[in-house]
């Protein structure tokens, strides 16, 4: 009881002292503490608003807080602004992990960590710019407020159309949350405001003459320079594509110039240096690759990047806010290569709006077999083709110029300082001319909904691209669908089956015969339980399904096929039985399929015997499949003898029998008893009448008169 | 209400010593089996009605099999079945014997849960989308938590000695006496998964209702075995001094699920949802619990148990995380259904098993 007293005491003196000691150092010199990174687009406009606010009151003091090791300690240190490390990790959602401890542990030390640096620093303003590097800086600051030591204001930076983890969770206590898409003001409708994306100002001032002198390296004369990096951190698929490319660029190297940022991540999971290094030294010999240099130039950051972007022709990149807005206030044009399946796939709408408004071109990752590995790529070889065309075009990289030029919000970082030091120069509070992006996307749970339906009411007449409204959809979707298999949940990769099925992306074919007929075991206690592989059975079962609707047969895709017939799980025996009919015309009368469903009819599951007696009545062509049919006529299950008529039906409507009085003799021998039956219900039978008939004359009114009340009406009573 | 009267008219009068009738538990049970049903059979036309104006519907619901339509029959039916315990009990029950008030209290518990669950669907028009499966885990927890501290607390109408006693069926004298803790723990799990299992078998007409009589009917024959000091030494049975209410619940149970049955035998004109099956379920549960019967259960409600099970293997296990099913169908009736058998013939195949499995759970009475 004392020693809790005392604590309390204790607490509440040191709280005090705090407090009067923070309130008293609010009269002198402006202090900010900048937080967030990661990655250079959270990084890099908290730099920019510090610059400003230098520019404004020269003896502001700084303090940079980040995580050791990521984006910010390289780019920071750089800038020359005081920088501090707390340690923090990533939410790897609610579900208990080892992780999810790991994420408690360092948050909660780096808030302990950044409570101590507050109280020394004693900041009037905190900004972060998102990322959980700013985690514990801002979730310490607002307790800190909360219990009335600290007196200071916190703004949060959002660059994305779809807000982070971190700002969602923490921006409700948060004096402001800074926006650069107006259509983000909707999460945050009390404290949100439409600034923009505020850009370094070092970016954009730059004169072609002076940048080349600044480079430091040399860049041969008449050249059209390519840019080519994939964010501060880099991009795997971008960098590994670069690198394939150069074998198509190294023809016309008398005339290009590529400059490529390989990007800072060091991470045990992808090393961009080394990884691109090592790549380069596996594709080329030693003397190929050394007469590159002569148009070709790495280097992992550019730190002077505004002097890069002054001296190139054309950027290829990423999509993330960041990038996009450089490239803005610079004009430049554009390759834009948007990393897919991102949260509000803010990405691809950037890109997507880029392209429309004519200041970009967009190339999507795709997924490709490579060494019997799905991976996500992009395909070098398109990579190095839309390069060269688009050099070629001089016209047309002026247009995209221009158009590219202005196509964000300007003066960001002023309305940001108007929000900082409440001078009111702008009034941010309405949404700004907003950046056309076009309706959102489907997420794939949403689409595979609408193409399911689409298909269900209607097989023959089935067209995604009507579904979706927009082939230029259709296509990202296909890539989003694609990318997918390379999940490493097997939920994914079966929407992504399902998807690819669904918008017959007919190129993936390849990919999905070898998922097929991927033969990794799962691991040991799913097998024990009654799993097998790795692609789990209703990932190889939607295969076949996507193949049917694909509607595409080839020999290899005959081959899979067979080789399904085999499959250890029952549904997908039974769905390539259901593939067969649908490829009936073109699989009649082969010895090979006739053989395996015959063989299929003796199968453990009566499901798949049922569905292969179905099929031999579509592929049958002789006595040997009439006598297997009539051969099932006293089969345990009444669906099977059932199956074998239907089967026997249509070999009959194919004409390979007449109808006959043996034929008849045969049927006779058939088992009919079933203990199943279809009840008819008169009632419903005539309302059903009722609503059909209903239904028709409004849709037909519908056309000439659109009345809305007869409509609700009818709804009501179907 | 007339067992309190007839206590007071015989205390005040020869007269009426006739009254002495509702002291026996024999008598009482029919009588409120009979008055159960004759409120079934009152009120059950102008619910079903009612429930049509009112548009409590059933509504369509993804079971993976081709032939399934059932929407728009009037549902929440347990409101009736409820309606004539209740009002059953009013009229026979001892309402100050803790065996009657325990399975009441989880009956409107479960029931309040249920007309939730089948409002929410209601109100979405989704038979697959009702109260969400973490919120209604919650509630049931809460109830099982509750129940269970009673039960191994000194709330238990058995006494301290007798309550953490553990009898298996078969076997005459107490197995053990389990820490309370772990008791405790285990009635917990036992109720909620009762009370879960009879939610799920709730899927075909007539399906839940008649296992749950034979099952409920059970227990009151055991109910009456251990309330009754001669029957229970004679059968080597723990004496639980009032148990005997529970005969007069189980018997109004059965007289409410007979009068059910009348108007949800196949083609059905309302079916029970998850009101009726909750309810039932978690009053089964708490029963058994009350008898030291929950061990009985795996063979007296293992109709109950397998489609609990087959149902979870099935979800749990195959598809979200094996990525393959296991059954063709799952609960089991539906895979029944799968393998080509009408429905009729599926829920009286299930009716005979059940009751077949009641003769055996009957049987442990005698063979210990």
């Amino acid at each position: 009881m004392t020693f809790l007293a005392i604590t309390s005491i204790f607490f509440l003196a040191a709280g005090l002292l705090a407090s009067w000691a923070w309130r008293r150092s609010l009269e002198g010199p402006k202090r900010v503490v900048l937080t967030g990174g990661g990655t250079g687009g959270h990084v890099n406009p908290a730099l920019a608003v510090a610059e400003a606010i230098k520019a404004r009151e020269p003896d502001t003091r700084f303090l940079y807080v980040g995580v050791r090791g990521k984006a910010e300690a390289v780019i920071v240190k750089r800038a020359g602004y005081p920088l501090a490390f707390v340690s923090s990790r990533g939410f790897p959602g609610l579900r208990p992990s080892m992780a999810l401890i790991r994420f408690v542990f360092a948050v909660g030390w780096g808030m302990l960590r950044a409570t101590g640096l507050l109280l020394r620093f004693r900041p009037h303003w905190i900004l972060a710019t998102g990322g959980y590097v700013s985690v514990p800086i801002v979730a310490s600051a607002i307790l800190l407020r909360l219990v009335r030591v600290a007196p200071v204001r916190i703004y949060l930076h959002e660059q994305n159309s779809v807000p982070g983890q971190m700002n969602g969770l923490l921006g409700r206590w948060a004096d402001r949350v800074l926006l650069t898409f107006p259509q983000t003001l909707s999460y945050f409708p009390k404290n949100g405001v439409v600034v923009g994306y505020p850009v370094r100002h070092a970016i954009g001032s730059v004169s072609r003459q002076e940048a080349l002198q600044r480079l430091g390296f040399r860049l041969p004369p008449h050249r059209r320079v390519v840019f080519v990096f994939g964010g501060s951190q880099g991009a795997r698929t971008i960098n590994r594509a670069l690198v394939e490319a150069l074998a198509y660029l190294a023809p016309h190297r008398h005339r290009i110039f590529i400059i490529h940022g390989t990007g800072l991540s060091q991470s045990a999971d992808y090393h961009a240096a080394q990884d691109t290094e090592q790549l380069l030294r596996e594709l080329y010999p030693a003397e190929t690759l050394d007469t590159f240099s002569d148009f070709y130039y790495r280097q992992d950051y550019f730190h002077n990047i505004a002097d890069v972007y002054a001296v190139s022709d054309l950027v290829v990149c990423r999509s993330g806010a960041g990038s996009l807005n450089e490239l803005a206030r610079l004009g430049k044009p554009a390759l834009l290569i948007p990393k897919a399946n991102l949260p509000g796939d803010h990405q691809v709408m950037n890109a997507r709006a880029m392209k429309q408004a004519g200041a970009a071109e967009v190339l999507y990752e795709d997924v490709l077999l490579a060494d019997g590995k799905v991976e996500i790529r992009v395909d070098s070889q398109e990579l190095a083709t839309r390069i060269l065309s688009l050099l070629d075009d001089e016209e047309r990289l002026q247009r995209m110029a221009t158009k590219s030029r202005g196509f964000f919000r300007r003066k960001a970082t002023a309305r940001i300082l108007s929000e900082l030091y409440r001078d009111k120069l702008y009034d941010n509070g309405y949404p700004l001319q907003a950046v056309e992006t076009g309706p959102a996307f489907f997420s794939n749970a949403q689409l595979l909904r609408r193409l399911q339906a689409a298909y269900a009411s209607d097989r023959r007449g089935y067209d995604p691209a009507a579904v979706v409204g927009d082939w230029d959809d259709l296509t990202y979707y296909r890539h989003r669908a694609a990318a997918l298999l390379a999940a490493s949940s097997w939920q994914a990769r079966n929407v992504g089956v399902k998807l690819i099925g669904l918008t017959r992306y007919r190129e993936k074919i390849p990919a999905l015969l070898h998922l097929l007929c991927d033969r990794t075991p799962a691991g040991r206690v799913q097998r024990l339980l009654g799993g097998d592989f790795e692609q789990v059975g209703f990932i190889r079962r939607n295969i076949v399904t996507a193949l049917s609707v694909i509607g595409h047969l080839d020999s290899q895709v005959e081959q899979a096929l067979l080789q399904a017939l085999k499959d250890p799980y029952y549904e997908v025996r039974a769905e390539t039985c259901r593939a067969v009919v649908a490829f009936g015309e073109q699989l009649a009368g082969k010895d090979a399929w006739v053989d395996a469903l015959l063989e299929r009819l003796g199968d453990s599951s009566f499901e798949v015997a049922m569905e292969a007696a179905k099929a031999l009545g579509e592929v049958g062509v002789d006595g040997r499949v009439l006598e297997a049919l009539v051969g099932l006529n006293q089969a345990f299950h009444w669906q099977v003898r059932n199956a074998a008529l239907m089967g026997i039906k249509r070999l009959l409507e194919r004409r390979v029998f007449s109808p006959s009085e043996e034929v008849l003799r045969a049927v006779n021998r058939f088992l009919l008893t079933a203990p199943d039956f279809r009840p008819t219900f008169t009632i419903r039978e005539n309302y059903n009448a009722i609503v059909a008939l209903c239904r028709q004359a409004g849709a037909s009114r519908e056309e000439v008169l659109p009345d809305r009340s007869n409509r609700v009406g009818a709804r009501k009573d179907a | 209400m007339i067992f309190e009267l007839g206590r007071i008219l015989q205390d005040h009068s020869d007269y009426f010593s006739f009254l002495r009738l509702v002291n026996y538990i024999t008598f009482r049970a029919i009588m409120a089996a009979l008055s159960a049903a004759v409120f079934m059979f009152v009120f059950s036309r102008p619910f079903i009605f009612e429930m049509h104006r009112l548009g409590f519907q059933d509504q369509d619901r993804d079971t993976g099999l081709a032939v399934h339509d059932k929407s728009g029959t009037p549902t929440m039916g347990g409101l009736l079945i409820i309606g004539a315990i209740v009002f059953s009990l009013g009229l026979w029950g001892n309402w100050t014997s803790p065996f009657l008030l325990y399975p009441l209290i989880a009956m409107l518990w479960h029931g309040a849960m249920g007309v939730w669950d089948d409002y929410a669907k209601i109100r979405r028009g989704s038979g697959n989308r009702g109260m969400s499966e973490r919120m209604k885990l919650l509630l049931q927890s809460l109830f099982s938590a509750g129940f269970a501290w009673a039960m191994v607390g000194p709330l238990s109408p058995m006494g301290p000695e007798m309550a953490t006693r553990i009898y298996v069926p078969f076997i005459k004298y107490p197995l053990f006496n389990l820490h309370p803790v772990l008791y405790g723990f285990f009635i917990f799990l036992f109720v909620i998964f009762v009370s879960n299992a009879v939610n799920l078998t709730d899927g075909l007409d007539g399906l839940a209702i008649t296992p749950s009589l034979f099952v409920i009917g059970v227990l009151g024959v055991f109910a009456y075995v251990e309330g009754n000091t001669i029957y229970s030494s004679y059968l080597f049975y723990p004496y639980l001094r009032g148990a005997g209410e529970l005969t007069v619940f189980a018997a109004a149970c059965a007289g409410a699920g007979l009068g059910f049955l009348w108007y949800n035998a196949y083609p059905a004109q309302i079916f029970m949802g998850d009101t009726g099956s909750l309810a039932i379920g978690g009053t089964m549960a708490v029963i058994s619990v009350l008898l030291k019967q929950e061990f009985l259960f795996p063979i007296l409600g293992g109709l109950f148990v397998a489609e609990a099970l087959t149902s979870q293997i099935q979800d749990k296990i195959g598809v979200r995380w094996l990525g393959r099913r296991i059954f063709y169908r799952a609960p089991l009736h539906h895979d029944l259904q799968h393998k080509g058998i009408a429905e009729t013939k599926v829920v009286i195949r299930l009716w005979i098993i059940s009751g077949l499995l009641a003769l055996l759970a009957l049987a442990t009475l005698k063979i210990r």
